[in-house]
């Protein structure tokens, strides 16, 4: 069944195999360089403040710097749409093609259990998926290490350098892409066998593969351990400052005492630690976006709270996430052995 | 005698409709069987359950003494030819040869080579591109290649030319008298279960409207016209299959085991087709088969 599996399975793998030989041969032209601009950036040594400097200089210059931004944001992308790519193509057909064109009945009555067939097919391809998807990461990881280094030490804002934490780089580092390439597929083989028809289980496992990973980032990965608050004065934090009116607002991206932290939320609180937006009337006599206003506004005792998730986190994180995702990918497969073996055709 | 397909209140539902609905039925081993009914009757869905492709809803189903595809032993002992041959289209002729071998202990590779070289396939060639004969072919070479004990056959020729279904049952029937192998065969061409079956079941609406050996099935069949007669004043041994009457004249199809002497009718003999079609016709009804010997009741 290994090897049926594989002479069915050749062409997708071999396709595979080219793309991830294409984004190597990419990445080994022009990571060496990369690495050169990193060294000669002094962020290796620095100490305290003279790090968010080096690091800020490094990401410029690279921001500014063909093709390194096009790599940069072409490597997440591809990263993040393997998973889909593999769920759509790899997945959706796995049996809703054998339904389709009713090989079934070729399939399941050779001398193997349509459970060990299933298993099987689920199995390598699965592996092969994921596979894929985590050695696109993993080469990219190694091409983009001293970028994620320099983002780590000072954010700088720049469209090349984002924090371990921020959306699309998180998903695209670390062990994550295995376990949304195991969802993906499962996904897809799934949809095919919900809906028997290759094409329509092609779009829906894109359309709930998308969904699942706007949400997830969204709505579930913030409280998958509880977040830590800090507070400090106004004027301690580099940080945004909007005023309109009378009303302020001040968030702040960065943590310098917590590199690399994920920023959940900010903004000014009073003395009570309640958020407030509206300036008091003690300083709202002066200019907006004066330098009077924020040391007027901290002698009112306003100050920044931040909910922040600690870089320290960032493995268990990246675990955690992982280990749900392959948890709902066992869950669909599990699905798939029952419903062809109990509902069937 | 064992049965090579043993059905007992078989049913098969998809959400509201049956498919096959309290079925009963024993098909013999080491016959070939045909199995003809009207398109609906629960053939394919029959057939089907029998290979292990579908569970029953209801009631249950033994092939070869045992519940079907419970495992590879048994897998292996029956063959499948779906209808219109279902092949992977991208795979080459020699790499289906190839899976048969991986995913079946018994396989007799031997035979399968032969059998492709006799059928005049091209190794190399592509499933997708063969013609209907050559898939029907290749798919009864798979399942030959298993050495199943039973061989299953589902509508095998009905998509194929005359030449082809002819070509194609002559392999079969050749391959049947080699290895001895049981045969069921669903199909609604009459021609070609006469030429291959010796053993008919008619299936209208998932039941069992009349069994029996072909010859044994001929052999008490009957044609009789005459003047027009109530068929209740007929012997108790003659069953009335069916009939049609004018003013003057009756034509009744009759079943019985005994000689007809009465002078008045002319007797003639039945084809097969006539008697498939007067057991598949919905308006006739059909007499319960009286006991062979004893009183009738």
């Amino acid at each position: 069944m290994i090897r049926l599996t594989w002479l069915q399975f050749r062409a997708q793998a071999l396709t595979a195999a080219a793309a991830l030989a294409a984004f190597a041969v990419l990445l080994a032209a022009t990571g060496p360089h990369l690495a050169s601009l990193y060294a000669a950036s002094r962020i290796t040594g620095c100490r305290g403040g003279t790090c968010a400097t080096a690091a800020s200089g490094f990401l410029s210059k690279l921001a500014a710097t063909s093709p390194y931004p096009i790599v940069y944001v072409l490597g997440i992308g591809l990263i993040l749409a393997a998973p889909a790519i593999i769920g759509i193509f790899w997945g959706a057909p796995l049996i809703a093609r054998e339904l389709e064109a009713r090989t079934f009945a070729l399939a399941w009555t050779q001398s193997i259990t349509r459970t060990r067939w299933l298993a099987v097919k689920l199995t390598l391809t699965g592996l092969a998926a994921m596979a894929v998807t985590e050695g696109l990461s993993l080469m990219y990881g190694w091409w983009a290490a001293p970028i994620g280094e320099a983002a780590r030490l000072g954010y700088s804002g720049q469209p090349v350098g984002m924090g371990p934490f921020s959306l699309p780089a998180f998903d695209a580092h670390g062990i994550t892409p295995l376990g949304y390439a195991a969802f993906a597929f499962t996904l897809g083989v799934t949809a095919g066998v919900l809906l028997r028809r290759a094409v329509p289980a092609m779009a829906i496992t894109l359309a709930i593969f998308a969904a699942v990973q706007v949400a997830f980032p969204l709505w579930i990965r913030p409280h998958l351990s509880p977040a830590r608050h800090t507070s400090a004065a106004l004027g301690s934090y580099n940080g945004s400052t909007h005023v309109s009116g009378s009303d302020f607002a001040f968030t702040v991206d960065h943590l310098p005492s917590q590199p690399g932290a994920w920023i959940l939320s900010s903004g000014a609180v009073n003395a009570a630690g309640q958020p407030v937006s509206t300036i008091p009337a003690a300083c709202a006599k002066l200019p907006a976006g004066g330098p009077g206003l924020t040391p007027c506004l901290t002698g009112q005792g306003w100050r920044v709270a931040i909910t922040y998730q600690p870089a320290s986190r960032y493995w268990a994180f990246q675990a955690t996430e992982t280990a749900i995702y392959l948890a709902l990918a066992l869950a669909l497969a599990g699905y798939c052995f029952w419903r062809l073996n109990r509902r069937t055709t | 005698m064992t049965a090579a397909i043993e059905a007992t209140g078989l049913g098969k539902s998809y959400r509201r409709t049956w498919a096959l609905r309290d079925c009963t039925l024993a098909i013999p081993e080491g016959r070939v069987t045909g199995l003809v009914g009207p398109n609906g009757a629960g053939k394919t869905t029959l057939l089907q359950l029998a290979t292990g492709q579908l569970r029953p809803t209801r009631g249950t189903i033994s092939v070869l003494g045992a519940p079907p595809a419970v495992s590879p032993a048994q897998l292996a002992r029956v063959g499948f030819v779906a209808q219109d041959a279902p092949l992977y289209a991208r795979m080459r002729v020699a790499d289906h040869l190839r899976m048969g071998a991986w995913l079946n202990p018994g396989w007799a590779d031997e035979l399968a080579q032969r059998r492709i070289a006799q059928v005049g396939l091209d190794p190399e060639q592509r499933a997708g591109s063969l013609s209907g004969g050559q898939r029907a072919q290749l798919a009864l070479t798979l399942a030959l290649a298993k050495r199943p004990g039973l061989l299953i056959l589902d509508e095998p020729a009905a998509s194929l030319d005359p030449l082809a279904r002819r070509e194609f049952l002559r392999g079969l029937m050749e391959a049947v008298a080699e290895h001895g192998t049981s045969v069921v065969l669903s199909s609604h061409l009459v021609t070609d279960l006469e030429r291959v079956c010796d053993y008919l079941i008619v299936l209208v609406a998932s039941r069992v409207r009349v069994a029996g050996e072909v010859s044994a099935l001929l052999a008490s069949h009957h044609r009789l016209s005459g003047p027009r007669r109530d068929p209740g004043t007929l012997p108790a041994d003659q069953d009335v299959i069916e009939e049609s009457h004018t003013d003057k004249q009756s034509i009744l199809l009759v079943r019985t085991d005994e000689p007809v002497h009465d002078p008045a009718w002319t007797v003639k003999p039945v084809s097969l087709e006539e008697l498939v079609i007067a057991y598949m016709n919905p308006a006739n009804d059909i007499p319960a088969r009286r006991p062979q010997l004893g009183v009738a009741s």
